[in-house]
């Protein structure tokens, strides 16, 4: 009788504590919240883990290999109206912003994802109020300086994506350092782009290909999808093509962000302002995609 | 059995137990999260059916003319249903959008296009708006067809043209072709291989998944998507309802 009822007990606790998690975005209880996203992490890296898995696999297990995403994109927006509804200034939500964007990075790599993109500038950005421009530029000198431990100890290449032509030479300089320091490691990823448009990066993966037969590399003839995609500036890592892309804040359009690399990639638009958007948050995104049937334009 | 043994013995027990109860844990999030889908896809039903039936007052008016180009992706298993893509293009001119791309990866709908066009009464194609002086129907719905063709082959023959006239072009040595390579170029290269380059407002996908399934990506630079379910199960208040959201959306384009 004791034990039956100590099931049902358990049984409802999880009935009802994992519902809050989803629920209620109030619902702070850090100790229960911590262990549980701890189980998920475990959980979710053994079927994202097929380093060790030396079986030969049936159709199930494949699918299950198929449930992480490799990577995932980041359009971060809400930044401003975060910081709005709180009274405080620009700065203020993006320096939050900044700071959620590294812990849900280290999230992401914790639970198996290999590259993780994010839109941190685009090129319509420039057209902001001066100030604001400079506190982002700002904030990207920061974090570059104070994560490089974070990024060398756990061995995250850095790549930073776009048009570099407008960017400052203090801020190019500590780019080039990070990606420089970083550019031997492998199996974790993280792509910033910064002043980038996927406009311009079609744009330039047809220039490169142009030069590249100007200067007798190729030919015409071999000018196809496949080496357009090898131009594009999404050719620095081993999974260009995005399988999850979350957008914050409700707003439900990809503006701009990798439209060639797009073409199958999932899209998820939640509700919530990129600066509060947690480990909950992203526990929901993950599940949401892992019930996704993907079948990349291919009939059933 | 010495002690080490029964120590690893007793460990890998333990390591299946607990791998198998992590197991349960993860699939009952699953549960809790498609229980929750379920609930929110009924409550989305209800309100659908009441907007359908004008019950809810909020969407029997839209200012439509704020929505210029709609597109409709269409999921290929869902596409071979052309009665339904029929219906929703009537439900779409009820409505008064005037101009719709219809999109599948294949190509499905584009093969049934005389059937689409000789079916959905005032519908054109939409190269052929303003060729005719006189129509008969004085607002007519203009049909675009669209496939996978479209997308990364039809910029790569834009590209092609584009690269053709940079190396006939005179140019310096250090000439990296920033005066070939433009967006304005590329548009125009677009065209000339028949291709219409004009970016939809609003991009509504009908099928399982939520992405835009290879839908020109060109024209996708700040056109809203929304995923609207199966074909098969389409609602003619959930659609009123994504383009009454639609004509709320206020688009800051970056700045």
């Amino acid at each position: 009788m004791l034990s039956l009822f100590s099931v049902v007990f358990t049984f409802l606790a999880l009935f009802l504590l994992i519902p809050g998690l989803f629920i209620s975005r109030r619902l702070r209880l850090h100790f229960s919240l911590k262990n549980i996203i701890r189980f998920y992490k475990i959980t979710a890296s053994k079927y994202g883990d097929e380093r060790n898995d030396e079986r030969p696999m049936g159709e199930k297990e494949k699918r299950a290999k198929n449930r992480m995403p490799k990577h995932v994109a980041v359009i971060l927006d809400g930044n401003r109206r975060w910081a709005e509804k709180r009274g405080l200034g620009t700065s203020d939500g993006h320096e939050a912003g900044v700071k959620r964007l590294m812990e849900n990075a280290k999230d992401c790599f914790a639970m198996g994802t290999n590259t993780i993109s994010l839109f941190a500038f685009s090129t319509e950005n420039w057209e902001r109020p001066e100030d604001e421009v400079n506190c982002l530029m700002a904030l990207f000198k920061k974090h570059f300086k104070s994560e490089m431990p974070y990024f060398q100890r756990d061995k995250i290449k850095i790549s930073v994506i776009g048009n570099r032509a407008k960017i400052s030479q203090s801020l190019l300089g500590l780019i080039e350092e990070v990606e420089e320091a970083t550019k031997s490691y492998e199996g974790k990823q993280l792509i910033i782009a910064i002043d980038y448009s996927g406009r311009f990066d079609i744009l330039q993966a047809c220039k490169n290909l142009a030069t590249k037969v100007k200067d007798g590399l190729i030919q015409v003839e071999d000018i196809d999808e496949k080496a357009m995609e090898n131009e594009l500036m999404t050719k620095c890592s081993e999974f260009p093509n995005p399988d999850l892309l979350i957008r914050t804040s409700g707003e439900q359009r990809i503006s701009n962000f990798f439209l060639w690399q797009s073409a199958y990639t999932e899209l998820y638009f939640p509700n919530v302002l990129w600066p509060d958007f947690g480990e909950a948050e992203y526990l929901d995104a993950l599940t949401w995609y892992q019930q996704r049937q993907r079948r990349f334009g291919r009939r059933v | 059995m010495d002690l080490n043994q029964s120590m690893r013995l007793l460990s890998s027990w333990i390591a299946q137990i607990g791998g198998l109860g992590l197991d349960l844990l993860w699939r009952f999030i699953h549960l809790v999260v498609s229980l929750w889908y379920i609930v929110s896809g009924i409550i989305e039903a209800v309100e659908s059916y009441a907007i359908s039936l004008g019950l809810n007052k909020k969407y029997s008016s839209i200012n439509i003319e704020k929505l210029r180009c709609l597109a409709v992706v269409v999921d290929i298993e869902e596409a071979r249903d052309v009665s339904k893509v029929i219906e929703l293009l009537q439900w779409l001119r009820t409505i008064g959008v005037k101009q719709v791309g219809l999109f599948d990866s294949q190509g499905l709908l584009k093969k049934s296009k005389d059937m689409i066009l000789g079916t959905v009464p005032g519908s054109v194609l939409s190269e052929e708006i303003g060729e005719k002086n006189s129509s008969p129907d004085q607002n007519p719905l203009a049909l675009e067809f669209i496939s996978s063709s479209d997308n990364k082959e039809a910029v790569m023959k834009a590209a092609n043209i584009l690269l053709q006239d940079y190396l006939k072009s005179s140019r310096p040595e250090n000439d990296k072709g920033e005066n070939f390579f433009t967006e304005t170029h590329l548009n125009e290269a677009l065209r000339v291989v028949g291709e219409n380059v004009h970016a939809p407002d609003l991009l509504l996908v009908y099928g399982p998944i939520r992405s835009h399934l290879g839908f020109p990506a060109w024209r996708l630079r700040y056109t809203e998507i929304v995923h609207m379910g199966s074909l098969n199960y389409m609602r003619y208040g959930s659609l009123l309802k994504a383009i009454h959201k639609f004509t709320g959306v206020h688009q800051n384009y970056g700045t």
